[in-house]
């Protein structure tokens, strides 16, 4: 009796210890990437931008150590309770549940194998985070309203408009997946130089 | 009963840890010890009784395991571990819950056993393991051995027929391994099948019944205590294995009349998180001098060391090298220190660059000529993470060597190490003190402190208990502080 | 010291109605209200100073928002008013969520969510999550004593100085240890059986409780405090 054993398909206990495990650091490092922008009132704009700046090593280490379906997607489900759980904007926990299964689905086009192509798939995770953003700048009068009660100020609003609304959210836009390509980059080069040869990954 | 039948295995792209022809019986109810040295091929023996290989490391097995009959590659992971429970190594990364009580009912949450029952076992595993007053805890609160102790009794409490422990007193003080020996003679008394692969024998020699020596994958050697016993040392050492009885055990260097004192601390107080945890510490240490630090868990040992490296700022009194007083900056630039885990202090990508890195013009002969000599020089172009525990130890002490630190630490070095790697960090560390560095060690390894140190501070009770030179009359005092005899 | 434990399904139904209240509040005061509840929802679960710290300092951004509604103008306005809208949304949830993790244990999560027939394959990992996040906290210590040791500074400015060197730092060993944490943690759970199929049973007993229900009715009733609050007004 000789048997060459393989793998397992479909995701087994031990996935899903490795998803939690790199989920934890995921969101570890998305938090110390925003807090920087977060509490600064002209920078909290640029949240996802600093969010996206960390987690690429994270997110492509986790790929490379288990080249499955569903685990992008698993990721972004557990991002997305959490940004609800704590009480983030729900469109930004709704954007990391979509943009995960779009991501896990353009991974998975390489096999969850190409680097290049997770890289992608990291850039459009990290578009998640810009969710909440977006919906504030379609409807700034709404946010104001909750904000403010009932007698929303037109000057307020008008403020809004004026003070270049649409460059901030292009700058928000294009600086995310600037970020994001960065890390990836970043990312690949670490797994590369390091982990591949330290026979973390294969 | 486990039988083995012609069973061989090979992990893939690793020559280390593989099985040949393996073919051996174990009766219900004998303690078996597995030795050997490091990759000798003990761990995936036990793998292939918990079933984690085949159904968790993959590889090439020919032959077939059975349990009480039962084919085990057949059977799923989960009806093994109602039979066979496992407790590993780290006990950093064994739980799964954040308390204690989850913790140990985890096993038996899993069988889906009903409350009133989850509940009742807890409570006997607590009792009869003397665990009650480590109930209701933070597990990040617990020390290296509670933690351990904790990850025992969840196995304990889903009452497996076989126990296997894989190394269990890697991360363990001299009492903590008193107390597994004790749980370990319990289960026994149990009639328990119980299969421990370990590099420290001395605590197992009146618990098992039999003991299997694996060398290069195939078991070489099936004795009775009584005849492993008669092994003399020299072939003990030849086979790789550490010392069956500590009692035997004599320093090999005493302390040499008083080197000129380089270090001092006078009168120093430390603190964490503004509770006092040391106070009144005064001592002077010269060139050379090997100096092992013990004490039981909790009694500061971390932050001294952390303080001697000018890691821990809560210090007060006074810190001089040379006569002249140190600020922390200062120290950390004197001193280094080897971690117990030294994976958090490995960075580089290579054996080489990791010699070298972060130092700004390094002095590339030295380092090439401190590799040789540490023996990691054919390593040179590998990832520092593909080396042995022993290997990276010397690696990090190395960076040291390069930097030219002069003040050394080293926390529980011999953790995990077998014979061999500890003989050759006991020559390493003999030649830094050669080199006039001042040496601190932390440990509990009586064996690892004969073959090292001149000089015991013993820490209790908030403050030193004993500074002793290790001398023909402290002998006694020695032993007693490290529990032996 | 008898302290207060809410199911675990009772805890997300919260969370989710703190979010819709937090979601239609028609005023600050009602916000203030809302932390001020879950402040006494703190101190029923034994945690004094964290309802004492939460409040206070929610009232101190209330302050600060209503200065600044008066006081400011133009862009500076605008950009506090964005960031405050943020904070307030975000506030109360957040105090909330932070009472849930640090009162529900892991066990407990998974049989609860188990009942509610989730499947496994979400709520491993997110209790292994939870579980790993003190890890990483033990682990940056680590890391951090590493550097230091090394030259090499954890800090923003020794970020400035040598990122490349940092970046490999802090990366390096956080991933190699998680990575073998993944591997370890996995052994010691499929050892112990985590792929049983059977529904897993709670050495906390999950039931639903007076107590349960109560909490409900109290956040469900401000909620529709706040909802007739807004059609009237």
């Amino acid at each position: 009796m000789n048997q060459q054993l393989t793998v397992k398909k479909g995701l087994a206990a031990k996935d899903l210890v490795s998803v939690g495990i790199f989920s934890a650091l995921f969101l570890v490092f998305a938090l110390v990437g925003g807090i920087f922008f977060a509490p600064n009132p002209v920078l909290t704009f640029y949240m996802p931008v600093g969010s996206a700046l960390l987690c690429g090593p994270v997110y492509l280490l986790m790929l490379a150590k288990i080249q499955k379906r569903f685990v992008v997607s698993i990721l972004g489900v557990i991002l997305c309770i959490i940004w609800f759980v704590t009480g983030m904007h729900w469109a930004m926990a709704l954007g990391y549940l979509v943009m995960g299964v779009v991501a896990d689905l353009v991974a998975g086009i390489g096999k969850y194998k190409n680097k290049k192509i997770n890289s992608l798939s990291y850039i459009l995770i990290s578009l998640g985070g810009t969710a909440s953003y977006l919906v504030f700048f379609a409807n700034p009068d709404g946010w104001a309203k909750t904000m403010l009660g009932n007698g929303t100020e037109q000057s307020y609003i008008d403020t809004m408009r004026s003070t270049g609304t649409v460059w901030i959210m292009v700058i928000m836009l294009v600086g995310t997946i600037l970020a994001a390509a960065i890390s990836a980059l970043v990312g690949c080069k670490m797994l590369k130089k390091q982990f591949e040869k330290a026979g973390i990954t294969k | 009963m486990i039988e083995f039948r012609n069973v061989s295995f090979s992990y893939p792209n690793s020559k280390d840890g593989c099985l040949k022809n393996i073919n051996l019986t174990i009766p219900d109810g004998q303690c078996v010890l597995l030795c050997g040295r490091s990759g000798c091929g003990k761990t995936t023996l036990t793998r292939l009784i918990n079933g984690l290989i085949p159904q968790f490391f993959t590889g090439e097995v020919t032959g077939e395991v059975l349990l009480n009959g039962e084919n085990i590659f057949q059977l799923p992971m989960y009806r093994i571990a109602e039979k066979v429970g496992s407790v590993f190594q780290n006990p950093r990364t064994q739980f799964f819950n954040v308390d204690t009580d989850s913790e140990i009912a985890f096993g038996i949450e899993n069988q889906a056993l009903p409350h009133d029952e989850l509940k009742a076992r807890v409570k006997q595993t607590a009792e009869e393991l003397h665990i009650q007053k480590l109930l209701g805890r933070n597990i990040f609160a617990l020390s290296g051995g509670e933690k351990q102790k904790i990850a025992f009794a969840s196995v304990y409490t889903m009452k497996p027929e076989i126990m296997l422990l894989d190394e269990p007193s890697s991360n363990l003080d001299m009492s903590a391994i008193v107390e597994l020996q004790k749980h370990l003679k319990l289960i026994k008394s149990q009639g328990k099948t119980v299969i421990v692969a370990e590099h420290r024998l001395y605590y197992l020699m009146n618990v098992v019944d039999r003991i299997l020596y694996l060398e290069n994958g195939s078991i070489t050697g099936d004795y009775s205590p009584k005849q492993f016993r008669a092994l003399n040392s020299a072939k003990r050492c030849t086979m790789g294995l550490r010392t069956v009885d500590l009692c035997k055990e004599r320093p090999l260097y005493f302390a040499a009349p008083h080197a000129t004192p380089v270090l001092e601390l006078r009168n120093v107080a430390l603190s964490y998180e503004k509770k006092t945890v040391l106070h009144n510490i005064s001592l002077q240490a010269g060139h050379g001098e090997v100096i092992a630090v013990v004490g039981h868990n909790g009694a500061g040992k971390t932050t001294f060391s952390r303080t001697l490296c000018g890691l821990h700022k809560e210090c007060f009194g006074e810190y001089l090298w040379n006569g002249k007083t140190q600020k922390p900056k200062a120290r950390m630039k004197r001193s280094y220190m080897v971690m117990q885990d030294v994976n958090y202090q490995l960075f580089a990508e290579s054996v080489g660059a990791e010699c070298t890195f972060g130092i700004k013009q390094p002095n590339i002969p030295l380092a090439e000529k401190t590799l040789s000599e540490l023996g990691l020089a054919p390593y040179r172009n590998h990832h520092p993470n593909t080396l042995s525990g022993g290997q990276k130890q010397r690696l990090a002490a190395a960076t040291s060597m390069v930097c030219g630190k002069e003040l050394l630490l080293f926390d529980e070095p011999t953790s995990g190490l077998d014979y061999d790697s500890m003989v050759r960090l006991a020559a390493l560390i003999q030649k830094l003190s050669g080199m006039g560095k001042v040496i601190f060690i932390v440990t509990h390894d009586y064996e690892f402190v004969c073959r090292t140190c001149t000089r015991i501070l013993h820490f209790g009770g908030g403050q030193i208990q004993n500074d002793l030179s290790v001398t023909e009359e402290n002998l006694p005092k020695i032993k007693s502080i490290f529990n032996v005899g | 010291m008898n302290t207060l434990q809410l199911d675990p399904r009772t805890k997300l139904f919260l969370i989710l109605l703190c979010v819709l209240c937090a979601m239609f509040s028609p005023s600050l005061l009602f916000q203030f209200v809302l932390v001020a509840l879950i402040g006494l929802l703190a101190v029923v679960s034994g945690k004094w100073k964290y309802a004492l710290r939460g409040v206070a300092a929610y009232a101190l951004i209330c302050l600060f928002t209503t200065w600044c509604m008066g006081v400011m103008t133009g862009t500076w306005r605008t950009m506090f008013v964005a960031f405050l809208g943020l904070l307030h949304k975000v506030y109360a949830c957040g105090m909330l969520a932070g009472i849930v993790i640090s009162t529900t244990k892991v066990g407990e999560f998974l049989s609860a969510m188990a009942r509610l027939h989730f499947p496994k394959k979400l709520t491993i990992p997110i209790a292994v999550m939870l579980r790993y996040l003190p890890t990483i906290r033990e682990d940056w210590h680590f890391i951090k004593d590493a550097m230091r040791l090394r030259d090499v500074s954890p800090s923003l400015l020794g970020f400035l100085k040598a990122p490349a060197m940092t970046v490999n730092c802090i990366y390096v060993p956080l991933l190699t240890a998680a990575s073998k944490a993944a591997d370890e943690l996995s052994i010691a759970s499929v050892t112990r059986g985590i792929e049983n199929p059977k529904p897993r049973t709670c050495l906390v007993e999950i039931r639903m409780r007076k107590t349960d229900w109560l909490a409900i009715v109290f956040f469900t009733a401000f909620l529709a405090l706040e909802l007739i609050w807004k059609v009237v007004g």
